[in-house]
């Protein structure tokens, strides 16, 4: 019976749990810009306490969202960005590398490309000649 | 001496004549040069290179001369599935009566048919593209010519295929008379200023027939959009003139005949709007003016936001659509005026074929659907049109002044 409790209540847990979804280009649009997204190098995604879901084809865009009154900061479960260096594949967007430079032309030219790790970004920051930023000197960018 | 001097300018003038009259190289597989890049390097800026019919499978071309590189016969160029196919960067050059086929696909770097770079003065003409990641790509660039133009290509997958025309960064550029099908957008503008998009066909793009970003004083007429993916997108600009273009066909759930997003001071006229998901779609956008354009059989013919002011939307028609106007908010800062609305049930007594009553262009269940979309279900359901009755008679959710004050009585006729 004890058994049955638990597995019970497991099950409430995990389903209670918050879960961010992969972008779908070509079928989702930004929740900012209307874009349909298309890029699988860019897009973001910011999910709530309440299980909301927003999607972003690029960085400013959920920027732009999260620094409106439109959802209370602390009501964001996930923040995520996509990983540059690996298409469709999601990060922490507060935990990431970010290079901004004008040779990266991404959806809404924020010019900014989101990496997981130094190895990842630092054949790009070369190439691009980038500044490399954190997630706190990205978010004063567009403010 | 006078004469000495006049006699020396004439030979002057004639041998300058000869030199710009330019010298012909022929390039084909029977000719004495076999090679496009061959030619290339030998020719000298203001000479021609001929290319013959023949298949040319030459890796990167790139042109840095001032010449004209002209095909006869539609000689292909084939990228091989490997390579970006022709790459320009000079002033004056005109390339012409070529078939670019098969280019590279790259996910980080933008491989195209032709790319055009830090250029000026370049004429691209009666080219055929197929299957191509992007097709005529222009960064930095300015005075360029595109036209007679078609570019063909079937991805699958929306990613994997690129823009049809791709212009970034560029100013006083012609678009004339091109066929777009089956790339991302059909035509790609961000941050292009003072340039002309005329009389061209854009059908069944992945995503926008025609997407501008950041690019002002720009004009696009006589377009035909038909069957994208998402319509056609007009987006952060201002001073854009929409003329006589034609939407047709752009359904989805994101899926707009024009997405307005942030435009000041535009002029959308004598467009027409058939069978779109949405008509137009307009958000966060001042200043512009809309007259005297056609909406037959739309899901919503226009969807005005409440973050919209000062637009003025005057003598347009809107027949057979399901929602002529919707909006999210009961802030009106717009003016609505003299248009037809074949819904209209007011009555003229002064037969000055302006109806008598002001026309309410938003049903109620228009409003309820925008808050709730699975609503429309209920839609044409009796009670739904008992509620539209009751709401017209005493409006609660609707916002009062939405209303046209002056609507015609008879459908305008713009041809």
């Amino acid at each position: 019976m004890n058994k049955i409790i638990f597995f019970l209540l497991l099950v409430i847990f995990i389903s209670c749990k918050v879960k961010p979804e992969p972008l779908q280009y070509g079928i989702d649009a930004c929740y900012a810009c209307k874009m349909t997204l298309m890029d699988e190098k860019f897009g973001a995604e910011m999910v709530t306490r309440k299980g909301k879901i927003y999607k972003f084809d690029d960085v400013n865009c959920m920027l732009g969202v999260y620094h409106s009154d439109f959802e209370s900061q602390q009501d964001i479960a996930h923040l995520l960005v996509v990983n540059f260096a690996k298409p469709t594949q999601f990060i922490d967007a507060t935990n990431s590398w970010y290079l901004k430079s004008d040779s990266i032309r991404t959806p809404m030219a924020s010019g900014i490309a989101a990496f997981a790790t130094q190895e990842e970004y630092s054949p790009f920051k070369k190439k691009w000649k980038a500044i490399l930023m954190s997630w706190g000197e990205t978010n004063t960018q567009f403010k | 001496m006078k004469n000495v001097q006049f006699i020396f300018l004439i030979i002057t003038l004639t041998f300058s004549a000869e030199s710009l009259a330019g010298k012909i190289i022929r390039v084909g597989a029977s000719e004495e040069v076999t090679r496009i890049k061959e030619a290339i390097a030998l020719a000298l800026p203001g000479d021609t290179v001929l290319v013959q019919p023949g298949v040319y499978r030459e890796g990167n071309i790139i042109i840095q001369k001032s010449i004209a590189l002209i095909g006869e016969g539609y000689p292909v160029l084939d990228g091989e599935n490997k390579y970006e196919i022709l790459t320009v960067h000079t002033t004056n050059a005109i390339i012409k009566g070529l078939r670019f086929i098969d280019t590279g696909i790259g996910s980080i770097e933008d491989k195209a048919a032709i790319k055009i770079l830090d250029s000026k003065n370049i004429r691209v003409l009666n080219n055929q593209f197929e299957n191509t990641f992007f097709g005529i790509y222009l960064a930095n660039s300015s005075h360029i010519w595109i036209e007679n133009n078609e570019l063909k290509s079937d991805a699958e997958a929306e990613h994997q295929i690129g823009n049809g025309i791709h212009l970034w960064k560029c100013e006083h550029i012609t678009i004339n008379q091109n066929k777009v099908r089956g790339h991302r957008d059909g035509i790609y503008f961000e941050f292009v200023t003072n340039s002309l998009i005329t009389n061209n066909h854009s059908e069944g793009n992945m995503r926008y027939g025609l997407h501008f970003m950041f690019s002002h004083n720009d004009e696009y007429r006589n377009n035909t959009f038909i069957n994208n993916g998402a319509g056609v997108a007009v987006m952060y600009t201002k001073g854009v003139k929409m003329i006589n273009n034609r939407f047709e066909h752009n359904w989805g759930s994101s899926a707009y005949g024009l997405l307005l997003k942030d435009i000041r001071d535009s002029f959308v006229s004598g467009n027409v709007f058939v069978e779109n998901s949405v008509g137009i779609f307009m958000e966060g956008s001042s200043r512009n003016e809309f007259k005297e354009n056609e909406f037959i059989k739309n899901g919503y013919a226009f969807k005005l936001q409440a973050s919209c002011d000062d637009n003025v939307i005057e003598r347009n028609n809107f027949q057979q659509n399901t929602f002529d106007l919707v909006t999210n908010g009961s802030l009106v800062l717009n003016r609505i005026e003299s248009n037809y609305w074949d819904r209209y049930e007011g009555y003229d007594l002064n037969r000055d074929q302006v109806g008598d009553v002001p026309y309410r262009p938003i049903s109620m269940y228009g409003m309820i659907v925008e808050r709730m979309p699975t609503a429309v279900l209920l839609w044409r359901s009796f009670l739904v049109f008992l509620l539209d009755r009751a709401e017209k008679a005493i409006p609660v959710l609707t916002p009062e002044n939405l209303k046209d004050n002056l609507p015609s009585m008879k459908a305008y006729d713009f041809n």
